[in-house]
């Protein structure tokens, strides 16, 4: 497969992959711990939205979806696959349980992505571009506009009814 | 159809760890909503971390029946009496 071709298609399936499960696992519902609400707090004062601040924070805070995405491809990448990505899944796990997080969001990610990435597989995707797809998915919340970033998050929250109850 | 051996080793801990577990009386899933929940439970993490050790293994060069086999019964065994006083819940520590 055209490698450009691969890295778009792989930067959309990490990006949905990590935003639903991590949605879907309550991050934006409330802060993990103390720096996630921090964060949160500040995206909202900057014109963003308080779920998808949390959402943010806990990323930044703990190994969640997003972690588990880049770690489960990097594995699979380095090990093979699906070793490296249970390998990931089980060290993700670990992260989490370090950083006062139960676990669920990265193990998951991890798990979900391994699928993934061995289905592509079938039809020439290679792991490397789920490696450079999920800087570039990661690059879209994180590292452009948090203000803008957040009310997606936050609107897609409330979507899958996981918004927070926090004011 | 042949299943390769390294596949029936992967099913033996995975299908070893949840017996195990719960005969040590781990509950089967942890409580609900699940997402906020800290209990140890078979399916996650003792299933996910048995799949996980052995694939560990595997790549060291350890594979077969018996690795399988003893990695299902030692990370059942780590999950129950261990894996609390590893990583504890956050307020226990």
């Amino acid at each position: 497969m055209n490698e450009i071709m691969g890295i778009i298609i792989a930067t959309i399936i990490c990006w949905v992959n990590f935003v639903l499960i991590d949605t879907w696992m309550g991050l934006p519902e409330n802060p993990g711990v103390k720096g996630a609400e921090v964060i949160g707090r500040a995206v909202k004062k900057r014109g963003g939205s308080l779920a998808g601040g949390f959402f943010q924070g806990n990323i930044v805070c703990s190994p969640d979806a997003s972690a588990g995405t880049l770690l489960a491809s990097v594995g699979c990448y380095a090990i093979g696959i699906p070793e490296g990505g249970l390998i990931a899944a089980t060290l993700v796990y670990f992260g989490n349980r370090l950083c006062a997080d139960p676990g669920y969001a990265g193990t998951t990610g991890a798990l979900s992505i391994t699928v993934i990435i061995y289905l592509t597989s079938l039809v020439g995707m290679k792991p490397e571009f789920f490696i450079v797809g999920m800087v570039l998915a990661i690059l879209t919340i994180q590292g452009l506009a948090h203000p803008s970033a957040s009310r997606l998050l936050g609107k897609l929250a409330e979507k899958m009814g996981r918004h927070t109850k926090m004011t | 159809m042949i299943i390769h051996v390294n596949v029936l080793s992967y099913l033996l801990a995975l299908g070893l760890a949840v017996i195990l577990g719960l005969a040590l009386r781990l509950p089967l899933l942890p409580e609900r909503p699940m997402r906020y929940s800290w209990t140890i439970s078979v399916i996650f993490p003792t299933a996910i971390l048995a799949l996980g050790f052995y694939a560990m293994l595997d790549k060291l060069g350890y594979q077969g029946l018996m690795v399988g086999a003893s990695v299902g019964i030692i990370t059942a065994l780590f999950c129950k009496f261990l894996l609390e006083k590893l990583v504890p819940r956050p307020g226990d520590s």
